[in-house]
């Protein structure tokens, strides 16, 4: 009785050659590759277009056209997230006899090349793998860690994206040899019973399709009665879903007072109208959509008192910005503001009613924002007071 | 070319950097929680997804009749790479108890339906193969 050697342990490790499935292949990796960067290349930029929507850059002035605009962006970034999750688990797997290549002992050099190239897909892979996992969770509102989920999620995309273009970079001649080669072997039909990689990438490929017809109901109409795994299933009060409720934002008492007046604030002029005189002015409805950043969205009829008449009728300019405050006393973004080209466009409304009745507690009572071309959290719910800021 | 790989290869890591420099501000926990996610996410692929993959491909390989082994992989590909996609949804975790307009679709039902088709369409299609096979063996002896 001994203890194992080093060595005994080693021989126990499996080497690449030891996996025998012949549907592994480089021209199997670099067409599921192609498919998964197309994927997290959409991902990135309609990521990184999400997050200017929220914090509008002073040099891109986003603006309330096209009105679906963000319904349409956001739910790319959540459908092609979800499509890229088969796709990186059918190319991990097309790649995994590589992770047990022992490292080179010729030189020092030759160690340290692989050891960067090893250290470079651990970060792709760590950062694909979170980048996938932490939005999966996000759009369950289901949040199982200790990071601020917005920041970290933009911060490890860098990383995503940045390791991606290295990989590219580094496997170029591969990815060119993978794709000028035919997918299968010639000499597949020796086995009638291998399966051949064309059925690996059409399997994959069919997995990613599955996945995003089986969710995207949440954002296109037409698919919801299909998409059986969607988060949501467009049904709600008045017929459209709710983020946060009344309850879990802390606003039911101050939504509930009878005493309830909007403040509109002008320069040191304060006008305070309660819920009956905003229902006694002007009244406009326009279609326009929830669009939430975990890629669900509906349109909805809204009726109610367009922002800059409010504050032309205070005294102010209906082209200034307007900074909107909640009554809900828990949460983020119980403030947003309004770029002045949303405050211009009469669409931008302070919403009474909804789907043709009075809003309901948890979409809002007694008045909320709703603007063409926003994300769903600055579509402020509860409001208090509209105050002119610029 | 080599250059091309050069410069993609350096605005890469300099992607990569800018990433890490936006984490510059966050807090102990909050970096310790990003590590322990980025690390899990390799853990839980290296060391238990892709070798309980590889180990029932080695099972199937074993057991299985050949004409179900191409069958069984594809319908193996979906059922486990649609499982993960609709973990969350079926965990039961996520969500708010006080808004029902999230989470609420019978999921496990749906999930036991695929479950289903795939393994019927896998059976059905081994099935096929086999008779097409025995057919093909049958005319070839006449």
């Amino acid at each position: 009785m001994r203890l194992p050697t080093v060595e005994d342990i080693e021989r126990r490790i499996p080497r690449p050659e030891d996996f025998q499935s012949r549907a592994r292949g480089t021209q199997l990796t670099a067409r599921v590759g192609v498919a998964l960067g197309i994927a997290f290349g959409l991902c990135f930029l309609t990521g990184l277009w999400s997050h200017a929507q929220y914090d509008p850059p002073g040099w891109l002035p986003i603006g309330p056209q096209p009105t679906q605009l963000y319904r349409v962006t956001q739910g790319l970034h959540v459908l092609s997230g979800i499509a890229a999750i088969p796709l990186l688990l059918v190319k991990l797997w097309s790649v995994f006899p590589r992770l047990f290549i022992r490292p080179p002992t010729s030189s020092w050099r030759e160690l340290a090349v692989e050891g960067l190239e090893r250290a470079s897909i651990g970060a792709l892979v760590g950062s694909s793998v979170f980048m996938l996992a932490s939005g999966l969770l996000n759009i369950a509102q289901w949040y199982p860690w200790d990071f601020s989920f917005r920041a970290t999620h933009y911060a490890v995309a860098w990383i995503a994206i940045g390791s991606l273009i290295v990989h590219i970079a580094v496997k170029l001649p591969v990815i060119r040899r993978g794709l000028g080669a035919q997918i299968d072997h010639p000499e597949q039909h020796l086995d009638p019973d291998a399966v051949a990689r064309r059925t690996v990438l059409v399997g994959a490929f069919a997995s990613a399709g599955l996945a995003v017809l089986l969710t995207a109901g949440q954002t296109v109409p037409f698919l919801r009665r299909l998409s059986v795994f969607a988060v949501r299933d467009g049904q709600g009060p008045q017929d459209l879903p709710v983020n946060r409720t009344a309850k879990a934002a802390g606003a039911v008492e101050g939504a509930t007072d009878p005493a309830f007046a909007l403040e509109i604030v002008v320069g040191g002029r304060t006008v305070t109208l309660d819920r009956d005189q905003l229902l006694a002015l002007p009244q406009r409805t326009h279609r326009l959509p929830i669009a939430c950043v975990e890629g669900w969205s509906r349109n909805a009829v809204w009726t109610g008192v367009a922002v800059r008449d409010l504050i032309a009728m205070a005294g102010g300019d209906p082209a200034s910005e307007v900074t909107v405050r909640s009554m809900q006393t828990r949460g983020a973004f119980r403030t947003s503001v309004l770029p002045s080209q949303f405050v211009e466009d009469h669409r931008t409304l302070l919403a009474l009613e909804l789907n043709g009745e009075p809003l309901s507690l948890d979409h809002g009572f007694p008045c909320r924002i709703i603007a063409p071309n926003r994300p769903g959290v600055l579509q402020t719910k509860w409001v208090r007071q509209l105050e002119v800021t610029s | 070319m080599r250059a091309a790989r050069f410069i993609l290869g350096a605005i890469g890591v300099g992607f990569g950097l800018w990433g890490l420099w936006l984490m510059r501000d966050f807090t102990g926990q909050q970096l310790v929680s990003t590590g322990v996610w980025l690390a899990g996410g390799i853990l839980v692929h290296d060391a238990v997804l892709a070798p309980v993959t590889v180990g029932l491909g080695v099972l199937a390989s074993r057991l299985l009749p050949g004409h179900f082994r191409a069958a069984t992989s594809v319908a193996f590909l979906l059922w486990a790479t649609l499982t993960v996609v609709f973990l969350p949804v079926l965990s039961g975790q996520g969500g708010k108890p006080d808004n029902d307009s999230i989470l609420n679709r019978p999921y496990l039902a749906s999930w036991l339906v695929l479950t289903g088709v795939l393994a019927g369409a896998a059976i059905i299609a081994g099935l096929r193969r086999r008779a097409h096979a025995s057919g093909a063996a049958a005319t070839a002896e006449d």
